[in-house]
C-alpha cells in the first residue's frame, strides 16, 4: 500500500528550512574552515609528490606530445597489416611459443607438487615454518620470467631450452601457492572417513585428498598454461627464440606493417587459447 | 518359481554386459586423453630441444658452473673492507649509489604507472559495468578492448614503446600503466557489479546526476576494494618494472642486462638480491596498508 504523498516530487529547498536545519545541526550543514583548509593542503600535498615522481620518470607532457607523434607514424605504418610473404614463418614462431610455454608449464606443475605439500598447513604444522615457506614462495613469485632467462639463455645457449626453465622457475612458486591454498582448503571429512574406518594415511590421500584437489590443480595448472603463453612471448626478446624474437626483428628495423601482423595472429591465438582452456576448466570444476 | 529365477538372471546378465561396456567405453576414453596428452607435451620438448641436446651434454655440470660463476669470492678477514680490496662486500656490490638511483626509478616507475593504471581502471569500469554503462554498445566495446589489452604482454608494449618515445622510464610507465588499466577495469567493473544499487537508485530518485549517481551512490561502498586492488596491482608491478630495463624502458633491468653483456655473473646475483629484498620491502609496506584499509572498512 504507497500513498500518493510518498511519491511527490521533491520540492527545492527553502532558505527558511535552511536556518531551520542549520540551527539544529550546524555542522552537517557548512563544513568548518579548518576541515577545508586540511583538505586543501593533503591535496596540495599528493598532487606536488605526484608530480615529482611523475617528472622523475620523465612523464612531462612535452615528452609525452614528443613520442605520441613518433607513435602515430608508427601506428599509420601498421595499416594494412602484411606478413610480408613470412606468413609460415610467423605461425611457426608462434607453435613454437606454444611449446615453450607447456613445456614450462609442466616443469613448473612438477616442480610445484613437493613444494604445494610443503606449503599447506595440512602438512607442514609448524606456524613458524610455515610462514617461512609461504613467504619465500612470495617473494620468488614477484620476479619475473625474464630476469630468470637473462642467466638461463647465457648458461644454456641461445634457444628454447633456457626459456622453458625460467618459465618453470617463474612457475614454481606461484602454482606451488595455489597447490597450497587448494590442500588446504579441501574437506577433512573423506580423509577422516578413510582413516576411521582403518586405511592408511596414502590411502587417505589417494581416496579422501586427491579426488577432490586434483580438478582443482588441474585447472590451476591450465590458468598457468594461460599466463605462460602471454610470458613465453617476452622471452623471445632475450634469445629464447619464438614469436618474441620475430616481433622484436621487426620493431628494430621499423616494419610495423608486419608487427601489426604478428600482434593481431598473436592476440588471436591468445584469445583461442584463453577460449578452449576456460571451456576446459569449469568442466574440470564443475564436473 | 524357477521362471522368476530365469528373469532375475537374465536381468542381471543384461546389467553386467551394460556395464562391462560402459567401463570399456570409460577406460578407452582415459587412455585416449593420456595419450594425446602425453604425446602434446613430448612432441613440445622436442620443440623446445630437450632432446636434441644442442645445450651440451651434461646439463647438472653446467647448472653447477653457473652457479658457480655467480657466487662472489669473498674472503673472510676482507669482507668490510673497501672497494678497492678484492674479495670485500663493497667490491661485489661495487656499483651502490647507482644501483639504489635504479631501484629508487624502478619504483618510481611502478608508483605512477599505478596511479595512471588505477585512474584508467576507474574510468574504464563505469564504462565496462553492466549497472552503471550509459548504453550496452559502449559496454560491449569497452569490455573487448580491456580483453585485447590484456593479451599484449607489458614488455612486447613496452618494446614498441621505446622505438617512439625513445630509452628512458616514460616508455615503461606508459605500458605498465595500459596492462594496469586492463586488468584494473576488469576487477573495478566487477567490484562496480557487486555494488549495491540503493543508493544510486536513491540519488537518482533526487534528481542526482549520473555523475552523482557515482560520486554518492559507487564510490562510498568502492573506494576500499578499489584501494586495496590498487595496491596488490602495485606490487605486481614493482617486479615487472624490474624487467622493462632489459629492452630500454627504465629501472634496475638496465644494469642487469649490462652485467649479462659483461659476463659479470657475480653482479647479477647482487642485482638479484637487490630487487628481491626491493620486493619484500614492497609487499611490507602495502600488506600494512592494506590491513589499515581493511580496519577502516571495518570500523565504518
Amino acid at each position: 500500500m504507497t500513498t500518493s504523498a510518498v511519491l511527490v516530487a521533491p520540492h527545492p529547498v527553502t532558505a527558511q528550512e535552511m536556518q531551520a536545519a542549520r540551527a539544529i545541526a550546524p555542522h552537517l550543514v557548512d563544513t568548518p574552515l579548518a576541515v577545508h583548509a586540511r583538505r586543501l593542503a593533503l591535496w596540495i600535498g599528493l598532487s606536488a609528490v605526484f608530480i615529482t615522481l611523475c617528472i622523475g620518470v620523465d612523464m612531462t607532457p612535452a615528452a609525452f606530445a614528443k613520442g605520441l607523434s613518433k607513435l602515430a607514424d608508427f601506428m599509420g605504418g601498421m595499416f594494412p597489416p602484411n606478413a610480408a610473404g613470412e606468413e609460415v614463418r610467423i605461425l611457426q614462431a608462434l607453435a613454437a611459443t606454444f611449446a615453450m610455454a607447456v613445456a614450462g608449464t609442466f616443469l613448473g606443475v612438477l616442480g610445484a607438487i613437493p613444494l604445494g605439500l610443503l606449503g599447506a598447513k595440512t602438512f607442514v604444522s609448524n606456524p613458524v615454518l610455515h610462514f617461512l615457506i609461504r613467504r619465500s614462495f612470495d617473494v620468488f613469485r614477484a620476479i619475473p620470467a625474464l630476469v630468470w632467462a637473462l642467466i638461463l639463455i647465457v648458461a644454456f645457449g641461445l634457444g628454447p631450452f633456457g626459456g622453458v626453465i625460467a618459465l618453470a622457475l617463474t612457475d614454481i612458486p606461484r602454482i606451488a601457492k595455489l597447490y597450497a591454498e587448494a590442500i588446504e582448503n579441501s574437506d577433512p571429512r573423506p580423509q577422516e572417513g578413510i582413516r576411521a574406518t582403518g586405511g592408511q594415511r596414502r590411502a587417505a590421500i589417494r581416496f579422501g585428498l586427491l579426488p577432490e584437489v586434483l580438478p582443482v590443480m588441474a585447472s590451476q595448472s591450465l590458468y598457468m598454461l594461460e599466463s605462460n603463453f602471454r610470458n613465453a612471448a617476452i622471452l623471445g626478446i632475450v634469445g629464447a627464440g619464438g614469436i618474441g624474437f620475430e616481433l622484436e626483428e621487426r620493431i628494430r628495423i621499423f616494419a610495423f606493417d608486419q608487427v601489426a601482423w604478428i600482434v593481431i595472429a598473436y592476440v588471436l591465438c591468445v584469445m583461442a587459447l584463453d577460449y578452449v582452456s576456460e571451456n576446459i576448466r569449469s568442466k574440470l570444476v564443475h564436473g | 518359481m524357477p521362471q522368476q529365477e530365469a528373469i532375475k538372471a537374465q536381468v542381471i546378465r543384461e546389467f553386467e554386459a551394460q556395464r562391462r561396456v560402459t567401463l570399456l567405453r570409460q577406460r578407452t576414453q582415459q587412455v585416449v586423453v593420456l595419450i594425446g596428452f602425453s604425446a602434446l607435451i613430448a612432441v613440445c620438448f622436442h620443440v623446445s630441444g630437450f632432446f636434441s641436446g644442442s645445450q651440451g651434454s651434461d646439463p647438472w655440470g653446467r647448472i653447477a658452473n653457473l652457479l658457480n660463476i655467480m657466487i662472489p669470492d669473498l674472503k673472510p678477514e676482507a669482507l668490510f673492507e673497501d672497494r678497492g680490496t678484492a674479495g670485500s662486500l663493497s667490491s661485489w656490490f661495487y656499483d651502490m649509489p647507482t644501483w639504489l638511483a635504479l631501484l629508487w626509478e624502478t619504483v618510481q616507475i611502478a608508483i605512477v604507472a599505478t596511479l595512471f593504471g588505477i585512474f584508467g581502471g576507474f574510468w574504464a569500469s563505469l564504462l565496462a559495468s553492466k549497472n552503471l554503462s550509459p548504453s550496452p554498445y559502449i559496454y560491449w566495446l569497452t569490455r573487448r578492448t580491456l580483453e585485447v589489452i590484456r593479451t599484449l604482454p607489458d614488455l612486447i608494449v613496452a618494446l614498441i614503446l621505446v622505438a617512439a618515445f625513445g630509452v628512458g622510464p616514460l616508455p615503461g610507465v606508459i605500458a605498465i600503466a595500459l596492462g594496469t588499466m586492463a586488468s584494473l577495469g576488469k576487477l573495478y567493473s566487477e567490484v562496480n557489479e557487486a555494488a549495491d544499487m540503493r543508493p544510486v537508485e536513491a540519488v537518482k530518485a533526487v534528481g542526482g546526476s549520473w555523475w552523482a549517481q557515482v560520486r554518492f551512490g559507487i564510490l562510498p561502498q568502492v573506494l576500499p576494494h578499489y584501494a586495496s586492488y590498487g595496491l596488490l596491482r602495485l606490487e605486481i608491478n614493482v617486479g615487472g618494472a624490474a624487467a622493462l630495463g632489459v629492452v630500454g624502458a627504465g629501472g634496475i633491468g638496465i644494469e642487469l642486462s649490462r652485467a649479462i653483456t659483461y659476463t659479470e655473473f657475480d653482479t647479477y646475483f647482487a642485482l638479484l638480491i637487490l630487487i628481491i629484498g626491493l620486493i619484500i620491502l614492497i609487499d611490507l609496506v602495502s600488506e600494512a596498508i592494506r590491513h589499515r584499509l581493511i580496519g577502516l572498512e571495518a570500523t565504518a
